[in-house]
This record gives structure tokens, C-alpha cells and sequence, in this order.
């Protein structure tokens, strides 16, 4: 299995990797790249814990081959804040008591962050549809769409 | 040999039973620790923002998974495809041989007791002679990478011979069928027998028996289970791990490795929910994976896939309830009689403790004179039952919490007229005899639910919302009622709290933060008692090796238990912090107060000294500043034959209200509202009590509509997140939450336990609101379209007006 | 045994040697030919990734058509709409155009899965998993979509109605062909449509059942001209009921020509049971319910909603 060439954007920032060909774009993040903050829930999909952002659009990243960013431009949950500050989206989730084990967080805050991107004031229901893709089995979803509300206001 | 559990089942060491006599102790006074002055808290009562959330938000706090693999090896598993069969052999030398495998372990392999268990060891590390479920566990494997790994396994030859499986608890107990353990299928019996049943059923204007079903469903946690065992050099072993029960894989892994408890150091790591899943299932992965490194002495990482974690781990248990239950006409019960089918599967787990538990809340939160309960805990050829949040509860509470609406529509009565008939109330007495004798709030929650849901109301108005007439409208209500602790004769708790000489605090507590926001509630106690913020408690997390026996974070406890053994901790050091504050300031210690960093004259609060200033003196002067607390709830215990006694020390009380709309030509069911109150005692965290109810309302919406484990043939036909549902955003509505707090002089500020309550009475409320909505009563879980849909049938159609 | 030992023991990653990203269309079928049959077409892959990972699929490479240029559009053709074969559901279901010439479409590539595989998965994708209920398989075969299959011997267009063969397999053979272009008539005047789904949760759920409708009245005689009707899974591809279809022709926009398409659908539809997502009986009663609601809420789109009463 000859390894491949891969460039692309992550957080700002080109990086180029050899990898090898049947690399998934979660496992390169996480074992390549040292990336942890994506995380594992399912490999189906069918979770969301694994989401990043893809072209500014959030994608599973466990079903999706690494090459395919090639070119792209991705960000994980690292990408979102330097150092000690915050995205506004990561101060209401820590403010409105959003975050109970946490698992599901970096995954709900960057597809709010993709929401807010593309639609500053949603209505409840747009923010539940787009969350929709991700599940929280602690939270019951109420202050997560709440922490999403109280950023929006915020912007 | 875990004896001291078995003792509060009335069985020996070697399962058998044993008569116990239970006596009612006095109660020791020192079980009471009174709070501090209450008119102010600093800390406790605030909705403080979590100590690990600015972590977790930033995707920088490490789980399991995040740990790195270098140096490890990749432990994997070989499961039987078979139910039930013997092992005729294992030939294991391709495996061995390909390049990268290191070992490939069979039950000889296994250093000590081939055995492990929370209450009962009865679940081999390796299977020997046969295997008991499909996914047993017949070889342990490690290799250097996991792609070697995965390969070796399927070069492992096993030879079964296949024996008749028995997949249905009441099949396992007939005489005959296929004995999966060698003492038989029937594990435990509890029998619960209060007054007289067969006058209690004579005295009845109306009788009513209805059964009811409920399935195995899987935690859901979205973080997969995952170990690491690490030799150290001195001969001693390091597991590793999210897990929620530190102490008791530690005990469980030193008997498997035959060595000393000492010699095994465990630590639990942050989790990515637990929900009572993460109890055993760390064990089960903990042992294994201790075995290979043992071997192979060199550390050992053994990770799930999803698929796994369902095939492998523990479930709640399904339970099939029969309920005979006798009333007046006005309402009053008379008499319950229950019959509990249990369905343990493969191997004990926590099943023994979730058995009484489940006999002795059969009969829900109502008075009533008459109550026999027996519960038949069966084992099967199917995947076990373990610890699920309720523990019990769930299921028993969507059955009584049914038949009282059954109940109410026969005698023409609301489901609220006949529950407020009957609920406990201060000086009430339980179904085994208990007398409640403080911290009641049951009633409370009902006038404040039906208030906030404004019931009355809707539940005249509920009908028809379109003119087609396709889909209508109901609301349905539910009550529980839940321990606080598990009840067993171990159930006591340590603290150490350190305090240093720049006024900063080191917290040892060995309860583990599953996401419920543990390390922070507690921490907000260890400041509230010292007198200092939270920001300068640190919490060391978990490590046996680091702070003392904490019992696993389970049932409940964490809060009330852990919080009242902070408190002693913090009281020993607060009387050095007080004497030297009294020295310093020239005031009695009587008058002193500590606040905020701040020691104080109550007179005069102009005049203080700092925390930090106190503590540095202490140090210089050789007085301590180190505090240890013990706290083990009050002497407990139901008598073995009859189960009437005290089996806990105080309960928490909720009231839950639904409102339904249902599509009575697909039987698909929308849930727009839901109101919950709560009697939680003290909510040392209002921000994070609401959290576990949102959280826990979110499950029971999931058990009431979605959630079913489906077996064929003893095999899961839905491993996956794809097939297995849990709730996402769009199947939850806004959810309003009513904390009430009745405190407890048991506990922390008043404090009760919270985690599993919001998750009890929410199933039956949305399937009582279904049957209000469509006239269909769904009595087997979930009550998904298809099963809505049988239920309308049967009910003859939908109502008319 | 082997599917079973799959079943109990699961790894992490996908076994393939080779991963590709041709630039154009020819070079994708030299690829494709130079592998023999040992590679497989992925544009989302999030039907495939996961066939990979639990050993159901087995190939040597990947080859990614996502690079490939001219397959990413939604056009008019005249009376018809035009898909290019790498166009995702996301973008399916936000495009003004279809959701104004063929609503039913955009409401089904909406419901599918979740946002994050919308933002991916492509609607050609969903017509070569050959599933009966796939989700934009079932309006597309009631739109009388047709498809453009690109292989070393040419372009062939075909109706989707002869394009799925038995369940997973389609008229495509993904080691050799490409799926370029969708193409369907749009809606005109006196024509409407309805999409139902039918599944246990809202949302990452397969559905129990799923209905796609499209009638062409006639307001004048108050008829129903035509109607198209997709239903999956009640065979094991997504299934036209061209009987029910034949006896609607002409008949009366009335109760009862919903209740004789009811039941005449009943009677042409053979779901299986299935553990997971319903009973056989009860997907054939549902089967009743939307064909009433389906046809119902189309004919109301169209103009020629059904006015009497119970």
C-alpha cells in the first residue's frame, strides 16, 4: 500500500501529510495529527460525535476517507479558539450549563457554529434541524439549544 | 469474596440462602450532621458554572481514547456465536504464530479466579467449559497493532457443541429446561409480603389484572467502553479507564490476578456518560485486559467499537410484571398483588440487588394496607442485565404507574383524583412497613405539576386538532419515588481534604464524574463547609492508590453521601482554621463565621482574617490542616421473607405531566410538552439538577417511544446506533422542570440524591397521555407507530369525541 | 460462519490499498478498468465507507468522482430539471428550483439521514444503493426521473423504472459504470405531489415506510388524468404500483377513488417483516394510509383537493 500526498487546510493553518490510502478523515485528525478533541462514537455516522466542519459545512468525519479534504479546508473543535479565550458559541454552552459529560460538545458547538455562520438569529426549530445530526444521550438537548439561542443574541 | 452485599440478599458466600434476623437499631445521632447556619449559602445553592466545562468545550479534556497508544498493546476479544454450548477446544497456534501477536489467552491462562462480578463472580474472565450467551467471551488476544489483532482473531479455531437455549424467563424456570448455571436458572426470589392479600382482595369493590412488558435497552453513553492495564515495575498493576465503580474493579481484578487488593491501583478517568452502564462493564474490560498484561507484562489497551459495547456490555433489565390490584369504589387500594419475571440473562451482574429493589417499589407511592410482590430473577441464554439509571425503578414504576390510570378509567375517575387518593405522605407507610418519616414531598410535586402543566385543563380539553379528524390530542400523568443510595450493609464513604498554606484545598473523593457534574457539586460542599470559594478547591480525581473507599458512584448517592463525608473532612480541618482565627482576632470561635476566603466576627464582619493568612499560621505552628470524614448511612435492613423492614434511608419524590399528539391512522406519537416536579431536598446546584432532569426526561421519552434491544435466536439484530434509537433534538420538546426542596436531615444541606429520578416516571406518563390521546394502551415497551397502531385496534378505534 | 464472525468482532478502519481522484471523466473509466472489477465508484461514501468497514464490501481502491467537473449542477431543460450526478442532498434540498418544479424531491433529500450526511451523500448515490427505500429513489421513480449511465462503450439513458434490479443491486455496475446525470420532468400546472415518511424517530432513522405521489388532474371533468405513486420498501426494490396507477387513470378525483387505491395498493404490496422497522401487516395497513393521504395531499397541491366529507 503506497502512501499518498494530502494538503489541506486545517484551523488557518496548510498542513501536508503522507498517509496511507484507506485513512479516514477522524483517524487522521486524531492519530496523525495528535488531534484529539474530534471525537469516536459510532463509525457509522450515525452519531455525530465526529463532526468537523468541511468547507465551512459540518460532515462525519468518521466515514470520511482522509483524502477527500485534499484541496479543503477543515476545522475541529481546536480551531475555534486560541489559547484561553473563547468562541462566544463556547461561553454560552459553558454559561448555560450545556456541557454534562462533554462527549457530544465539540461535535454541537462547531454545527452551531455553522448554523450561526450561515443563519445569525435562528428560531428554535432551525436550531434543533440542525442539530439534529448529532445525538446527546445527558443533556436532553434543552440547554444546548439554549446556549446556541443565547449566543446568537450575543453576536 | 464480596459477602458483605450478599448478606442484605439473604445469601452466603457460596449463594446460598441464609436466614438473617433484622433488628431496628437506634439510630446513631452522629448520622445527622446539622448544616451551618443556613440563612445564607455561599456556594451551595448557586448554579455555579461546572469545574470542567471550559475543558470540555474546548475538546482539551483527555477520555480513554484520547490517551496515547504508544508502548500499548491492542487487546480484542473472541466471542461465541452460540447462545448456549459447550467449548470442546481451542487451537489458538495460527493466531500465535502470525507476526505481531503476542498472546492468545484461554481459561487456563487466567491467573486466579476465573470469575467476575459486582455481587456474584459468576461471570468467567475466560470461558472454559461453555459459553452462556452469544458474545461470551472464549479467548482474550493481544498483538501489537489492533489490525494484527482483528486478524488473528479469526484464525482462532473453537470447537462448540451447540446445547438448547432458553431465551424467556418464565421458559427458564420450568422444571426441564436447559440449566445455564449449575444451581439452576433461578437466581433469587424475593417475596414481599405486607398485611393480609387475600382479605385486602375481599375487601375490594373492584379488581383489576393487567400485565406488562418491558424490553432490554443499552445506555446509549456516546463514549464507547475502554480500558488500559500497565504493569509497574514493582510488581503492582495500573487499570485505567472511564468506569464509575473504581473500588470494585480493583477488588474483582485482584482476586482474577490472585493478588493482593493493594497490589492493584485503579483510577477513573472523565467519562463520556455512564448512566450505570460504565459500573460493570469497566470490570468485565478491566479484568480482561489485566490478564493479558499480566501475561504478557507489558500495558494492555482494550477498546469497543460500538457494535461491541451492546453485543458485550450489561443492559436494563427486562422485566414481564403481572399485576392484580384491588381498590374501592371511591379509589382506595386495597391490595397489589405483583409477579416479576426478571430476566437476568447470562450472568449476574448487578441483577441480585436490581431484583429487590424492583419488588420492593412494585407497588408504587401509595398507601396500601395489603401488598404481596414476588420477583423471580431468571437467568437466560440472552445478554445480561445490569445497573441502569432506576436500577429497577423504570420498569416497575411504567407498570404500576399503568394500571393506577387502567384503574382510574374503570372507576371514572382522573388519573390525578386517584393518585392524590392515595399518595404517601409525611408519616406514611411504605410497601414493606416503612414509616417516612421526613423529607416528603410527594404531594407537593403533584400540586406544583398539575399547576405549572395546568392539567385540569388540558386534560378536558384534549381531543381532535385537525378537522379530519386524523390526529388527537391527550395528557397523561405519572409519580415515583427513589432511593437515595443503594441500601446494602457497605455503603460507607471517605473524604480527605488538605488544606495548604496558601489557603488553597486539595479534595480526595473516589466518587467519579460520570458528566452528572459530581466534581463540582461536591466541590461546591468542601468550599460552602471550609468557608472558601470554589475556585480554590481542586479535586484530585479517583485514584485508589490516592483517596480512601468511596463505594461506586451509583444509585444515587454521590451528593448526599460523599457530601455529608466532605463535610466531617472539612469540619476537622475547619476546627484548626477556627481556633487560630479565634487566637488571631481575640473573638470565642462561637461567633466566628467563614465566608468566601474570609473568617469574620458574626457581630462585626468589619473584623476578618483571610483563609489563606489562618492556614499559613496553622502550618507555621504545626496544627492540622488535614481532614478525614467517614459517613455510612443509618442502619438498614428488611427482613429476608417478608421484605418489611427499612431497605433505605430516604427517598426522593417526582411528579410528571405529558402531553401527546398522536396520528391515530400511523399510531405515530409526537410529544409536545412535558412539566416534571421534583422533591430533590437541597439542589446543591439548581443549574446542574436540572441538567440530570432534562437529561433524564430525555431517556424516559427514549424507553417510552424507541428504545428496544431485538433479539433473535439470542442474537442482537441491532448492534448499531442506526438501529438501537435514542432521542435526538427533534424527538425531545422543551422540557419544564419544578425543583421543590424538602430537606432531608440525612443529608449535605438537605441534600437527596437526583441522577435517577427524572428518568422514572417519565414512560408511563407519555403512555398514560397516549391512551388519553388515542384510546390505545400500550403495555409492552416501546410504544413505537406499529405498537400505538395494535393498541388503537384493540381498543376498538379511536374516542369519538 | 464468516458473516457471523463479522457480526461479533469489529475493527476501526476500511481495507483498501488504493484511494484515486481522477480529474476527468475518462481517466475515471481507465481507472475503473484498469482494477477489473476490484474497485468501486465512491462520491459521499456514506453508504459505502460503513459497507467497507463491517466487511460487507471488499475492494481494492476507491476511485472519488467528486473532483470531476460538469457533475455538479441543478438546471431547467425546458420542462425538465437536470441533476448532475455529484449534486448532494444538502444542496437538493436548498435549491429554489427544485423546490419549486419538484417540492417533493427537496422534501426528501431534507429527511434523509442527518445535516452532516446531506452535506455529503449524493441523490445518485442514493439511487445505486439499490435500497427500496431509499428516500430520493422513491419521488424520483414517481417523477419518471430518468438516469444517464456512463461506461467505456458510451452513455445509455434509461427510466429509473428499469433501473433497480433486486434489493442493492441496480442496473449500474459500479466497478465499470458512472451515474452522470439525473433527469425528470418538471411539475407543470395541474400536477402535484406529496412526499410521506414514516419512521420511528425524526430524524437519522430508516423509514418503516416511505411514499412518493404525482397526479396530473383534469379540473375540468374533475379527474384524475395520471398518477405516478412510489412506495418503498414493499418489494425489494422501490416499487411503482402501476395496477393501482392503471385503475386511477381517468377516475373521479372522489373518497372513493382514494379508498379504491388504497386498497388496490394493499393488494400489489409485499413488505417483508422486519424486526426493526415493522411487521408486515402493519406496513401493508400503512400502505392504505398513504396512499389516501398521499394521493389526497396531491391532488390538493394540484388543484383538485378532494371536498367531500366523511
Amino acid at each position: 500500500m503506497k502512501d499518498l500526498n494530502l494538503t489541506f487546510n486545517l484551523n488557518g493553518r496548510e498542513v501536508s501529510k503522507k498517509i496511507s490510502p484507506n485513512l479516514l478523515l477522524v483517524d487522521l485528525l486524531r492519530d496523525v495529527l495528535n488531534l484529539k478533541g474530534t471525537k469516536v462514537g459510532c463509525r457509522e455516522g450515525e452519531c455525530g460525535a465526529c463532526t468537523v466542519l468541511v468547507n465551512g459545512e459540518p460532515v462525519n468525519s468518521c466515514i470520511l476517507p482522509a483524502m477527500k479534504v485534499a484541496g479543503q479546508s477543515v476545522i475541529t473543535i481546536e480551531g475555534l479558539s486560541k489559547e484561553d479565550e473563547l468562541d462566544p458559541i463556547q461561553q454560552a454552552f459553558i454559561e448555560e450549563g450545556a456541557v454534562q459529560c462533554g462527549f457530544c460538545t465539540p461535535a454541537m458547538v462547531l454545527t452551531a457554529k455553522a448554523l450561526l455562520g450561515k443563519n445569525p438569529h435562528p428560531d428554535e426549530s432551525q436550531i434543533r434541524q440542525s442539530l439534529s445530526g448529532v445525538l446527546c444521550r445527558c443533556t436532553g438537548y434543552r440547554k444546548i439549544i439554549k446556549a446556541v439561542q443565547k449566543a446568537s443574541l450575543d453576536k | 469474596m464480596v459477602s458483605f452485599f450478599l448478606g442484605d440478599i439473604g445469601m452466603d458466600s457460596k449463594g446460598e440462602k441464609r436466614k438473617k434476623v433484622i433488628t431496628r437499631e437506634p439510630i446513631n445521632l452522629r448520622q445527622f450532621i446539622p448544616p451551618q447556619a443556613e440563612p445564607e449559602l455561599s456556594v451551595v445553592g448557586q448554579a455555579v458554572d461546572r469545574t470542567d466545562a471550559k475543558l470540555k468545550v474546548k475538546g482539551k479534556l483527555d477520555y480513554g481514547a484520547d490517551y496515547p497508544q504508544e508502548g500499548f498493546l491492542h487487546g480484542k476479544i473472541l466471542r461465541s456465536p452460540y447462545p448456549h454450548a459447550l467449548i470442546k477446544s481451542i487451537h489458538a497456534e495460527k493466531a500465535r504464530k502470525l507476526p505481531g501477536v503476542v498472546a492468545v489467552l484461554t481459561a487456563k491462562d487466567v491467573p486466579g479466579r476465573n470469575g467476575f462480578g459486582v455481587v456474584l463472580p459468576d461471570q468467567p474472565v475466560i470461558c472454559g467449559d461453555k459459553v452462556r450467551f452469544v458474545g461470551d467471551t472464549v479467548a482474550l488476544l493481544a498483538a501489537e497493532t489492533e489490525d494484527v489483532a482483528q486478524r488473528a482473531l479469526s484464525l482462532i479455531d473453537v470447537e462448540y457443541e451447540a446445547l438448547p437455549a432458553v431465551f424467556d424467563p418464565r421458559e427458564a424456570l420450568k422444571p426441564g429446561a436447559p440449566a445455564i448455571h449449575e444451581k439452576g436458572n433461578l437466581l433469587n426470589h424475593h417475596k414481599l409480603r405486607k398485611g393480609d392479600i387475600e382479605k385486602g382482595f375481599s375487601q375490594a369493590d373492584i379488581i383489576l389484572k393487567r400485565s406488562y412488558k418491558v424490553p432490554f435497552v443499552e445506555h446509549g453513553y456516546l463514549e464507547p467502553d475502554m480500558t488500559m492495564a500497565i504493569p509497574q515495575a514493582d510488581g503492582s498493576i495500573l487499570i485505567q479507564g472511564p468506569m464509575q465503580a473504581p473500588f470494585t474493579l480493583r477488588r474483582n481484578a485482584a482476586a482474577v490476578l490472585g493478588i493482593p487488593i493493594n497490589k492493584v491501583r485503579v483510577k477513573s478517568i472523565s467519562m463520556g456518560g455512564g448512566f450505570g452502564g460504565k459500573e460493570d462493564a469497566p470490570i468485565d474490560i478491566g479484568c480482561r485486559a489485566a490478564v493479558l498484561a499480566a501475561h504478557t507484562k507489558r500495558p494492555v489497551r482494550l477498546a469497543l467499537e460500538r457494535e461491541e459495547v451492546t453485543l458485550q456490555t450489561a443492559k436494563r433489565h427486562p422485566h414481564i410484571m403481572d399485576i392484580k390490584i384491588g381498590a374501592k369504589k371511591d379509589g382506595t387500594l386495597v391490595a397489589f398483588e405483583g409477579t416479576i419475571y426478571n430476566e437476568k440473562g447470562a450472568y449476574a451482574s448487578l441483577g441480585p440487588l436490581v431484583n429487590i429493589h424492583s419488588a420492593i417499589m412494585m407497588a408504587g407511592p401509595y398507601e396500601i394496607p395489603n401488598c404481596k410482590v414476588d420477583s423471580y430473577l431468571c437467568y437466560t441464554n440472552h445478554p445480561f442485565g445490569g445497573a441502569m439509571r432506576g436500577f429497577g425503578a423504570p420498569q416497575v414504576c411504567f407498570a404500576h404507574e399503568s394500571i393506577m390510570d387502567e384503574l382510574a378509567s374503570e372507576l371514572k375517575m382522573s388519573p390525578l383524583e386517584i393518585r392524590k387518593k392515595n399518595a404517601f405522605q409525611l408519616g406514611s407507610a411504605t410497601a414493606t412497613g416503612q414509616i417516612l418519616e421526613e423529607s416528603m414531598g410527594l404531594r407537593e410535586t403533584i400540586e406544583a405539576c398539575a399547576k405549572a402543566f395546568d392539567w385540569d385543563r388540558r386534560y378536558r380539553e384534549a381531543g381532535y386538532i385537525d378537522r379530519e379528524r386524523t390526529r388527537r390530542r391527550g395528557v397523561g400523568m405519572a409519580m415515583g419515588f427513589y432511593r437515595t443510595s443503594i441500601g446494602t450493609s457497605f455503603d460507607g464513604c471517605g473524604a480527605n481534604v488538605y488544606v495548604h498554606e496558601d489557603g488553597s484545598v486539595l479534595l480526595y473523593s473516589g466518587i467519579t464524574e460520570l458528566g452528572q457534574g459530581s466534581f463540582t457539586v461536591l466541590s461546591q460542599i468542601c468550599a460552602e463547609e471550609l468557608g472558601v470559594n470554589v475556585e480554590d478547591i481542586r479535586l484530585v480525581s479517583p485514584d485508589t492508590d490516592l483517596v480512601p473507599e468511596a463505594g461506586p458512584t451509583v444509585g444515587s448517592r454521590s451528593t448526599t453521601l460523599m457530601g455529608n463525608a466532605i463535610i466531617l473532612a472539612a469540619r476537622q480541618v475547619k476546627e484548626s482554621i477556627l481556633e487560630m482565627a479565634s487566637q488571631m482576632l481575640f473573638v470565642p470561635v462561637e461567633k466566628l463565621e467563614a465566608r468566601k476566603g474570609r473568617i469574620y466576627n458574626q457581630d462585626n464582619p468589619g473584623r476578618f482574617v483571610s483563609f489563606k493568612d489562618v492556614a499559613a499560621r496553622c502550618m507555621a505552628t504545626g496544627k492540622r490542616l488535614i481532614g478525614q470524614g467517614w459517613w455510612a448511612p443509618p442502619p438498614l435492613g428488611v427482613d429476608p421473607e417478608t421484605l418489611q423492614g427499612n431497605p433505605y434511608f430516604v427517598y426522593a419524590y417526582s411528579t410528571q405531566m405529558a402531553e401527546v399528539i398522536v396520528d391515530l391512522q400511523t399510531g405515530e406519537v409526537e410529544v409536545t410538552d412535558h412539566v416534571a416536579a421534583f422533591d430533590v431536598g437541597k439542589a446543591i446546584n439548581p443549574k446542574a439538577v436540572e441538567g440530570q432532569i432534562e437529561g433524564g426526561i430525555a431517556m424516559g421519552l427514549g424507553y417510552a417511544l424507541m428504545e428496544e434491544i431485538i433479539l433473535k435466536d439470542g442474537t442482537i439484530q441491532n448492534l448499531n446506533l442506526q438501529d438501537f434509537l435514542i432521542p435526538t433534538t427533534l424527538d425531545v420538546p422543551d422540557v419544564k422542570s419544578i425543583i421543590l426542596e424538602m430537606k432531608t436531615k440525612f443529608g449535605p444541606y438537605g441534600a437527596k440524591g437526583v441522577g435517577e429520578m427524572p428518568n422514572i416516571p417519565t414512560a408511563p406518563a407519555i403512555i398514560n397521555a397516549i391512551a388519553h390521546a388515542c384510546g390505545g394502551r400500550v403495555r409492552s415497551l416501546p410504544a413505537n407507530p406499529e405498537r400505538v397502531y395494535w393498541a388503537m385496534i384493540e381498543a376498538g378505534g379511536p374516542p369519538a369525541q | 460462519m464468516e458473516g457471523i464472525f463479522r457480526d461479533l468482532h469489529w475493527g476501526k478502519g476500511i481495507s483498501i490499498q488504493q484511494y484515486l481522484q481522477p480529474l476527468t471523466l475518462p481517466e475515471a473509466l481507465e481507472m475503473l478498468a484498469e482494477y477489473h472489477g476490484e474497485a468501486l465508484i465512491i462520491a459521499g461514501g456514506t453508504d459505502v465507507i460503513p459497507l467497507l468497514r463491517r466487511g460487507d464490501l471488499r475492494v481494492e481502491a476507491l476511485i472519488d468522482i467528486t473532483r470531476l467537473p460538469h457533475m455538479n449542477y441543478i438546471e431547467a431543460d425546458g420542462e425538465s430539471v437536470c441533476l448532475g450526478g455529484l449534486v448532494t442532498h444538502a444542496q437538493v434540498c436548498s435549491s429554489a428550483l427544485i423546490q419549486e418544479r419538484a417540492g417533493i424531491l427537496a422534501e426528501a433529500a431534507g429527511v434523509l439521514g442527518s445535516p452532516q450526511i446531506r452535506n455529503v451523500a449524493t441523490v445518485a448515490g442514493n439511487l445505486i444503493s439499490g435500497q427500496p427505500a431509499a428516500d430520493t429513489s422513491i419521488p424520483l421513480l414517481a417523477l419518471n426521473a430518468k438516469v444517464k449511465i456512463l461506461s467505456p462503450a458510451g452513455e445509455r439513458e434509461m427510466p429509473l423504472t428499469q433501473f433497480f434490479l433486486d434489493q442493492g443491486r441496480t442496473a449500474l455496475d459500479c466497478s465499470r459504470e458512472i451515474l452522470t446525470q439525473i433527469r425528470f420532468p418538471a411539475l407543470q400546472k395541474n400536477q402535484g405531489g406529496s412526499f410521506l415518511r414514516l419512521s420511528m424517530r425524526k430524524a437519522l432513522a430508516l423509514p418503516i415506510l416511505v411514499s412518493a405521489t404525482v397526479v396530473t388532474i383534469d379540473p375540468e371533468k374533475k379527474t384524475i388524468k395520471e398518477a405516478a405513486i412510489a412506495l418503498g420498501p414493499v418489494a425489494p426494490t422501490p416499487f411503482r404500483v402501476l395496477k393501482t396507477e392503471a385503475r386511477l387513470r381517468n377516475s373521479p378525483i372522489s373518497k372513493g377513488s382514494l379508498e379504491m387505491a388504497a386498497e388496490s395498493a394493499f393488494a400489489e404490496s409485499n413488505p417483508r417483516s422486519s424486526l426493526l422497522r415493522g411487521s408486515m401487516e402493519y406496513r401493508k395497513a400503512m400502505v392504505k394510509v398513504f396512499i389516501r393521504r398521499g394521493l389526497s395531499r396531491a391532488l390538493a397541491n394540484a388543484g383538485g383537493a378532494v371536498t367531500e366529507e366523511v
